[in-house]
């Protein structure tokens, strides 16, 4: 596709910013580009619009365990419906990839005398996530929230506590990594939005790891769109505003509710939707996120969402004017 | 320090061929494994880290000492019954056949796999663990010969099959391995060629496959499982 971008060294957001709604914010609309801070969001926005946010709150996702000896660093991924979990197994320490050289039925030794079986890969045709049936006393959840830490890749150089991995929505454990779209929003900045008629309606989507091969579809994830949600969409879209979804996860959950017309119905279970020039969005209008190293399945959802035009001009604006990517980066706010 | 978190296996006639294969695998996977075998002396070189109970699976005094030696693990995530007896060789027909060797035949491939369940089950109920009973082509092929084992493994695929009705948090499973390079096998064919089988080790990865898979329970051949990503 036409969309491809060089992510420039140097621009990684490498820790937390001092503010979460002081990063920078570039609104990209066929007005053209505005440069702002995120608290100003509802400047941008029209009463009678929905912002729609992820609910799901991050899992202290990453553990050390142990290869017949040889330390190694496990993420948990996505709790499958018969008990077992999607992880990926990678060297100790901030390393570059997945270990190469799983086996089915390979035990993972973990602390506190717990361990996996690994499966098979999953899903098939792969080889960077893997299917593993856990052998924890007291159950996964209660495991990571004693012994995890969250999932970080090499440009953030030091270990964050799991807050500084929570957006002011988080509510369910259950992501991997955090929707870290929503990171920017505060009370403050949520407060300014309400009082200006702009309403608010959660989802819940569980993120998988995001450590995705280029090329690799995005993985299934486990999604729920409530009723009531689902009816502020349709009256949102009846009375002619706009359905702002906050990051890809709540584009995907959103869009995997959608009917061909664009309503929304109450949903939850698996999505393996991928949104593209062969599936653009039929619900969502609107769109806030991060800056993300442009694989091309982010970007196609982008351009699902905002056209590719408009995306090439935000992603070019912003390296021109340095902003900074990642989960502790500047935001976006893409209005077709 | 050993964990009661480390899954464990036990599989029966693990001396030679198939169970052997499977339990050197699983013992490199990081599991650990009980294990017996009527011959058990190169067992400590062939098998380090095992833990092996030396003894006859029709024997009840053997079977406790199988069950106490899971018990003193604690846990128990996969039971392989894979010992196994041919009855005589070379095969007779089913006219020829003694009634005792026949009877000796089902006690080990039958009765034997029934008891050890039994004992087993609480421990397999805890884990939801993995029964694997090794099945044959010749429990559902009217092979001349192999009237007495044959009928033996027909019988081990029902009471597999009934057992997995019976205990659906359990993946229970009748596997069939095809023809291997063993010494069952040349005892099937006295005197005979069987350097075309594959070798016992080259069956492991499918049923690593389905223990790692976790198909719904049922009877499997393993060259359906073939393809294996090991």
């Amino acid at each position: 596709m036409a969309l491809d971008f060089i992510l420039p060294a140097g621009l990684e957001a490498a820790e937390p910013p001092p503010a979460r709604d002081g990063v920078r914010l570039l609104v990209a609309s066929a007005d053209g580009v505005r440069h702002a801070r995120f608290g100003q969001l509802g400047e941008f926005l029209a009463p009678g619009d929905l912002v729609v946010v992820n609910t799901s709150a991050t899992l202290a996702a990453a553990v050390t365990a142990s290869r017949s000896g040889v330390p190694v660093e496990v993420h948990f991924s996505a709790e499958l419906d018969d008990g077992s979990w999607v992880i990926e197994v990678r060297p100790a320490g901030v390393s570059a990839g997945p270990v190469d050289n799983l086996r089915p039925c390979e035990v993972i030794t973990l602390d506190a005398g717990a361990a996996l079986i690994v499966g098979e890969p999953h899903p098939a045709g792969q080889a960077r996530l893997w299917r593993a049936r856990p052998r924890i006393d007291g159950g996964v959840a209660a495991f990571l929230a004693r012994h995890g830490r969250p999932i970080r890749y090499a440009y953030v150089p030091r270990q964050w506590p799991l807050p500084e991995y929570q957006t002011v929505f988080a509510r369910e454990p259950g992501s991997a990594e955090m929707p870290s779209a929503g990171r920017p929003f505060t009370a403050q900045v949520v407060t300014d939005l309400i009082t200006r008629g702009v309403a608010m309606a959660p989802i819940a989507l569980h993120t998988g790891v995001s450590s995705q091969e280029p090329g690799e579809p995005p993985q299934p994830e486990r999604f729920r769109v409530p009723a009531a949600t689902a009816r502020l969409v349709n009256s949102t879209r009846a009375a002619g505003g706009r359905v702002i979804a906050v990051g890809t996860t709540v584009t995907r959950a959103l869009e995997s509710a959608a009917e061909p017309d664009g309503s929304v119905r109450e949903r939850h279970g698996w999505t393996d939707l991928v949104l593209g020039p062969a599936r653009p969005a039929r619900t969502v209008t609107g769109l806030v996120t991060g800056w993300h190293a442009p694989g091309a399945s982010h970007l196609a959802l982008l351009a699902a969402v905002a056209g590719s035009a408009l995306v090439e001009r935000a992603y070019a604006e912003a390296v021109r004017f340095g902003y900074r990517w990642h989960e502790f980066g500047d935001s976006c706010l893409l209005l077709p | 320090m050993t964990s009661t978190s480390q899954p464990t296996a036990l599989i029966t006639g693990a001396g030679r061929g198939l169970g052997l294969a499977l339990a050197h695998s699983l013992l490199a996977s990081g599991w650990r494994v009980v294990v017996d075998a009527r011959r058990t002396a190169h067992l400590a070189a062939d098998l380090p880290g095992a833990f092996v109970v030396p003894g006859d699976v029709t024997d009840p005094d053997h079977r406790d000492a199988l069950a106490s030696a899971v018990a003193a693990v604690g846990r128990l995530d996969l039971l392989v019954n894979n010992a196994s007896d041919l009855g005589p060789s070379p095969l007779p027909r089913l006219a020829d056949v003694p009634v005792a060797a026949a009877r000796r035949v089902l006690e080990t491939n039958v009765l034997a796999p029934l008891a050890l369940t039994q004992r087993l089950l609480p421990l397999l109920r805890a884990s939801g663990g993995t029964v694997m009973n090794v099945s044959s082509d010749a429990a559902v092929e009217a092979y001349e010969g192999w009237g007495a084992y044959g009928s033996s493994k027909a019988a081990l695929d029902q009471l597999t099959a009934v057992l997995a009705a019976e205990e659906p948090g359990l993946a229970v499973y009748a596997v069939d391995p095809g023809d291997m390079r063993t010494e069952m096998h040349q005892a099937a064919f006295p005197g005979e060629d069987i350097s075309d089988r594959p070798e016992p080790e080259a069956v492991v990865p499918a049923l690593l496959r389905l223990i790692a898979t976790r198909p719904p329970s049922g009877r499997v051949r393993a060259a359906d499982l073939a393809g294996t990503a090991a």
